[in-house]
Order: structure tokens, then sequence, then C-alpha cells
């Protein structure tokens, strides 16, 4: 647009000042007094320095084994996305073939499924009298024992729902490996697993890495699937701050839990923000 | 292209094929049959009858059609509101030079930095003592913040992307500012926007724990009641019907945003 130097400079900042304002209102500043309202806690003589409420979640059994079956969830979770989507991304990207199409509209299809959708669905087909014990009856099998309501219940359900990110993630970085670096491999002998290894994945480690750190920090305070998927005790870190800010009303509880989950996943949060800064510029 | 895959029939795409369907398409198939069974009980693999008598019972709901308009009230006033403080910054992000400007395009990362539910119980504990919780404008709020980095980033690339030497060519003719935003940067940088507006509606649309953090019980969305469908409802038929009125914005989302979804922008948005 033509306007004057002079002029640019306020308008500019203008224009972008609402939702930069947003942000700092609810997003950074919640942050901030949530670590704030945990160490300086309310007491009949004022407010003073404490650590006690992390005190108490460290040394709760139900916190921590709480904390531990988001750790497994989330780590399980991480592995299967990589075992399912690497995979399907090198295909995605190595073959032109008609049925590509096909598998890539699947692939990103659960992106338009809500996970309330797909909750209600892993209910209807893994659960207790499901399709699939519909099938196993039918071929005079015994029934499965039902993953819904243990933790492998959000496992599923949370790999069903990251499926599409992650593929399209780690698409975007095979996008990076060039047809002439596989093919100058090959005339010097390279099998597939050589090419796997010595060229393709040196080159997309950084897209590895970003889909994994953006898995984690979509799975680690996850709610919907493991909430209606996922066992009663112990249950995941989401469920667990939900439980404790709405049912048993104790809201410097929850933020204590609400800052443990951001302490654990601080590493991912900044390596995402960074690799994502770095590939793009305004 | 066909560099590691050489073979006439391409076995390893079929594999895929059939694994994915199976995954992906069967449990959703097995919903959407629910929703059209009059009766179908353990053992027989196929509805004992289908019709559409849950249908009718679903839709005379009381707290099915207070929940539909909540959340399209919701998602159209978080959208209007996302829209139009959004793609002014969007604009300026990507035309205008102004102090800080790289510095606050990237603050909009930060809400993508932390686990989300431990941010949303942060930003409760703040409309706690607002008096925000249980409230519409609450809901509102919460839901805001999850749009603005789509409504920033993609409209930005959208803007980016306009030719700017068709804007200059207008210009030399004799257009004025708001001439040339409206012939030619809008009309190249629209369906991308559009596609963006139409990704934040059904984003809130769908979005659940905000909606039952900050605003259950007073206010009730469609994906809440669908929470209380699967926890307390005996039918199963009601949460198959609600399923398949639920997916409804999803597969007008799905027909118009797949193609930005696919282009290789929209994954880098997300750092790929």
């Amino acid at each position: 647009m033509p306007a004057s130097p002079e002029r640019r400079r306020p308008v500019g900042l203008l224009l972008v000042a609402v939702p930069v304002l947003l942000v700092l209102w609810l997003v950074i500043w919640p942050i901030i007094s949530a670590v704030i309202t945990t160490i300086w806690l309310r007491t009949p003589e004022g407010t003073q320095f404490s650590l006690e409420t992390y005190r108490f979640f460290f040394s709760d059994g139900y916190s921590l084994s709480n904390l531990s079956v988001t750790l497994w969830t989330t780590g399980v979770c991480a592995i299967l996305l990589l075992v399912i989507c690497l995979p399907i991304a090198l295909y995605l990207r190595f073959s032109d073939s008609k049925v590509a199409a096909y598998v890539q509209g699947l692939a990103i299809f659960p992106m338009f499924v809500p996970s309330i959708i797909l909750s209600f669905a892993l209910i209807r087909v893994l659960g207790p009298n499901g399709t699939v014990d519909l099938l196993l009856n039918a071929i005079s099998l015994p029934k499965i024992r039902s993953p819904y309501l243990t933790p492998w219940g959000p496992v599923i359900g949370l790999v069903w729902d990251n499926i599409p990110l992650t593929v399209l993630i780690l698409l975007s970085g095979l996008g990076n490996v060039s047809n002439q670096s596989i093919e100058a491999a090959r005339d010097v002998g390279a099998g597939r697993f050589a090419l796997l290894w010595h060229i393709i994945l040196p080159r997309i480690t950084n897209s590895i890495l970003v889909a994994i750190s953006f898995a984690v920090l979509g799975i680690f305070s996850a709610f919907t699937l493991p909430y209606i998927l996922g066992p009663a005790a112990p249950e995941m870190m989401g469920p667990f701050m939900q439980r404790t800010f709405r049912d048993l009303y104790d809201p410097t509880s929850a933020i204590t839990q609400a800052v443990v989950t951001f302490g654990f996943c601080i590493v991912f949060g900044l390596f995402y923000v960074r690799s994502v800064a770095k590939n793009r510029t305004p | 292209m066909a560099t590691l895959v050489h073979r006439r029939v391409d076995w390893t795409g079929i594999i895929l094929a059939v694994v994915l369907t199976l995954a992906i398409v069967f449990p959703l198939l097995v919903v959407g049959t629910w929703a059209f069974t009059n009766v179908w009980r353990y053992p027989s693999v196929i509805p004992q009858e289908f019709g559409l008598r849950f249908w009718g019972q679903t839709l005379g709901r009381a707290d099915v059609w207070t929940s539909i308009t909540m959340s399209l009230t919701l998602a159209t006033t978080v959208t209007l509101i996302s829209a139009a403080i959004c793609l002014p910054a969007a604009f300026a992000f990507a035309r205008l030079e102004f102090p800080g400007r790289d510095l606050l395009f990237f603050s909009f990362l930060a809400g993508h930095a932390f686990p989300k539910f431990g941010l949303l119980v942060a930003i409760a504990g703040i409309f706690l003592q607002l008096n925000l919780i249980g409230t519409f404008w609450g809901v509102v709020l919460i839901q805001l913040v999850g749009t603005l980095l789509f409504m920033i980033w993609i409209p930005v690339a959208a803007f980016q992307s306009v030719d700017r030497r068709m804007e200059e060519a207008a210009r030399d003719v004799g257009a004025g500012p708001f001439r040339v935003f409206w012939s030619i940067t809008l009309p190249q940088a629209g369906p991308t926007i559009a596609a963006a507006i139409l990704l934040s509606f059904v984003g809130t649309f769908y979005e659940t724990e905000g909606a039952w953090l900050i605003g259950a019980p007073q206010v009730r969305t469609l994906p809440v009641l669908m929470i209380s469908f699967i926890n307390n409802q005996p039918v199963i038929q009601f949460g198959a019907v609600l399923s398949v009125l639920l997916w409804v914005p999803s597969f007008i989302a799905l027909l118009f945003a797949r193609r930005v979804v696919n282009s290789g922008s929209f994954a880098r948005g997300f750092g790929g």
C-alpha cells in the first residue's frame, strides 16, 4: 500500500495491537500468573513464598501415578506415530501411483473428524460388545479384552488423531530430499536401507523432531480422548486437571498441575517454536 | 519420480490403503450405521432393523436444539471477531514495516508452545477471579485464543503470495489504494483467507476443552452435550445421530479446505 514511512509505523502497530494484546492477556499473562499464584500462596497472615503445592504434588502417590501414566502414554504415542507415519510419508513422497492419492486422502482424513466423534466411534468398535466383538463372535472366536477404559484406549485415540499432522510435517521435510541425491546413491549401489539411513533420515531429522514435539505438546495434556476412553484412575494430566479445577474446586492445585505439565514440555515447546520461526518470516 | 517404488503393481500402496481404510474409515462407518439403525442387538453382525426412528427422537430433544443453537452462535461470534481483529493484523504483518514486527508476529506461537489444556487451566484461574466462568463471553474469549494463530498466519501467507506487479500496474493506471485492494489483492488472497475463516469456524465449532472447562454446565455446546451422551446415555443411537449431525461442518470444511491443507504452506505453518 502506498504510505509514507512516517505514516507506516503507527498504522502497522495499530493494526496488530488487538490480537497482540489478546496474546499477552490470554497466553503470556496466565502462564506468569500461574507460576506466581502457585509459589506466592495466600495465608491468613498475607501472601508468602512457599513451594508447598509442588511439594504436595511430588509427594502425593495419586498425582505421581497420573504423571507417570501421562509420560507413558506420551512416549508410547510418539513412538507409534513415528513407526506408523514415517512409512506412509516415505511412500507418499516416492510414489506417483494412483493409490498414493487415496492413501494421502485417508492419512489426512482424521483432521476432519473431531475427537469427540472419534471417541464415540472407538467405543462402538472396540468397546464391550462392539463391532470387533461381533465379528469375532461370528467366526466363533472369543471376545477381545477391550482397550476401552485402559491406558491403551487413549493411546489408540491419540495416535489416530495425530496421524494427519505428523504425516504432513514429515512429508514437508521429505520435500527437502532431492531425487538426484537418491539416484546418485542408488548408482553407487546403495540398497533401500542404506538409502533410508544415510541419505533420507539425516535430511529429515529436524522434521522428525518437530513432528514429535508437536505430538508431545498435544498429547501431554490432552483432555477429550483420555477423559472418555481412558481409565478413571490413574488418569492423564488433562482429566486430572479438569477434575481438580471443576469437581474438587481446587484451582491452586489444578494450576500447580498445569505448571508441572509446562515444565515437562518446555524443551519440546521451545524447540517447536524455534523450528517454526526458522521456517517462516513475515 | 518412482525412485523407491519400482514394481508394476503398487503393493506397498495397496497394503497401506487397506490398513488405513480399516483403521480410519471403518470406525466411522460403524457410527454411521448406528445412526440409521432402529434395532441392533448382540450378536447380530448387521442391524436387525434399519430406520430413521431415532432421528425424530434426537431432533425432538430440547437439549439438542439448545446446544446446536449455542454452538452455531459461539462459532459465528468467535469467527467474526477473529476475522475482524486478525485480518487487518495479517495485512499489516505481510505488507507494512513497523518496529518489533517479527517479534510480534512470532508471539502468536506462544499459545502453541505450551500443552493446551494446561494453558486453559491457567486461563481458567484468571477467569475465576473475573467471574467469567460459566459465561458465554468467557467461552468466546478462550476460543478466540485458539483461532489467533490460524487467522493470522494463513492470511499472511495469502497476502504475501499476491502478485505485487499487478498491484503496481493498477496503481500506475490511477487506481487508489482501496480500489487496488478490492480489485487486485482481495481476489488473489481471497480463497486462502476464506479457507482460514472456514477452518476457524469449524475449529471453534468442535472446540471441546475450553467450552467444557469454562462454560459447562451453563454454556452447553454440541460437543459438550456429546460428552454427556457418551457418559450417561444408554441409547446408543442418540450419540450416533448426534455424531452424524456434528460432522456436517467438518464435511463442508473437507470439501472446501482440503486443497489448503494439502498444500506445503499449511504443513510449514506447523513447522514441517
